[in-house]
């Protein structure tokens, strides 16, 4: 779509990508945005403007990556908002599939062995996801912030590297959806779990781009001034 | 297939490589002369007229995959035109160079692959055990998560379950 600028009012945002609303939501930005513009509503919330633009153009358009724009805002802010990125993950996106997913196999009534193996990888995605996070949440992130604010000569940064592993294996779990899946299963229920992957997939493919070219570049660079 | 635009217009590349992405899922590379270019095989090349003239020895070898755009394209005063151009052209390009047209079955030869795969055998334990190269067994897991869609070693082995290649007790050597 077209760019958003600070006068676009967020709910024409909204309608013409509603993929944006898991991204909204993270800054705690709920539906029923009235005709309210992108800045009134960031005001309001206590968000800067220029970030939250710089994000959401980034998350609409595959092929807008403003580099510099995103290296202008402080670590602490792009940290920030890469952690309510999978806080949200963790806390919304992955027990949505989950739920929605069991109870497909549920009224598959135990009798679609195409679905019960499909279950079982997503399961494995499930825990590769919680390891990203895990590692994300305890590990990376704590040590570039601390490196920023001090240079923190005592922290190791941990290995981490561009690993596509598990958007392989999303992307891979939407193909055996769509290509491979056989026998009895409840329409709409089927189409909510792949709605929902591939929503996760969108999500992390976009947010990957800050990870691997906003924030593993910033990461190394901490990494060379601490040795 | 990679297609390589070698315009004098930088607007018109850009417009061009819309297009190119937008109906024909192809993802155009841009290049200032022909040395900037990689050239392989499957190269397909899009050359103004002038571009074509000033490099001659490169494009005449290449002229079965070289397609030299003309005003009927770069001058068209709407973008169905310009689309429908595009398609013979691609079309025309695509017979010269059938793409290895490829079946969406496995072969008897990848479903074995495929099965040693999903039991969690290494490449080269693969070659070794069905006695071909290592580059075959490459060539053959590529040809294989190109037609199931599937790349990931755990999901080439639901995959494998769910058509009863292997049994769920096969995944744990």
């Amino acid at each position: 779509m077209a760019l958003i600028y600070r006068d676009t009012r967020m709910s024409d945002v909204i309608a013409h990508e509603p993929s944006v609303i898991p991204v909204i939501n993270r800054f705690g930005i709920n539906l029923g945005t009235g005709d309210s513009s992108v800045a009134e509503i960031c005001a309001a919330h206590n968000l800067d403007t220029d970030f939250v633009l710089a994000i959401l153009n980034t998350f609409v358009n595959d092929g807008y990556f403003p580099e510099d724009t995103l290296l202008s805002f402080r670590v602490s802010e792009i940290i920030g908002y890469l952690v309510k990125t999978d806080n949200y993950y963790r806390n919304y996106q992955m027990p949505n599939i989950h739920r929605h997913f069991s109870l497909l196999l549920k009224t598959a009534g135990g009798s679609n062995a195409s679905l019960e193996a499909m279950f079982r990888f997503y399961l494995e995605l499930e825990r590769d996801i919680e390891q990203r996070i895990d590692h994300d949440l305890n590990e990376w992130f704590p040590a570039i912030s601390e490196m920023n604010a001090d240079g923190g000569d005592s922290v190791i940064m941990p290995e981490t590297e561009c690993d596509s592993s598990i958007e392989d294996k999303l992307s891979d779990l939407k193909s055996m959806f769509i290509k491979h899946l056989s026998g009895d299963y409840d329409l709409n229920l089927c189409y909510a779990v792949i709605v929902a992957i591939i929503t996760l997939e969108k999500d992390m493919r976009q947010n990957n781009r800050i990870r691997d070219r906003i924030l593993l570049p910033i990461s190394r660079s901490l990494q060379h001034r601490g040795s | 297939m990679t297609v390589t635009l070698l315009l004098d217009d930088t607007l018109q590349e850009i417009g061009l490589r819309y297009l190119l992405r937008q109906y024909f899922d192809i993802d155009a590379a841009t290049a200032g002369s022909v040395d900037e270019s990689t050239d392989t095989p499957s190269s397909i090349y899009f050359v103004s007229p002038g571009k074509f003239t000033s490099s001659l020895d490169f494009f005449l070898p290449r002229r079965s995959r070289t397609a030299i755009l003309d005003s009927s394209i770069t001058h068209a005063h709407n973008e169905s035109v310009i689309v429908e151009q595009l398609d013979i052209i691609l079309k025309s390009l695509e017979q010269r160079h059938p793409d290895t047209a490829m079946s969406a079955e496995l072969s008897q030869r990848e479903i074995e692959v495929l099965s040693l795969v999903a039991k969690g055998l290494i490449n080269k334990e693969i070659a070794d055990r069905l006695n071909i190269s290592f580059n075959t067994v490459l060539s053959h897991r590529k040809n294989i998560t190109a037609k199931l869609g599937i790349k990931s070693v755990s999901g080439l082995s639901v995959y494998a379950i769910m058509n009863g290649y292997i049994s769920e007790g096969d995944l744990h050597r």
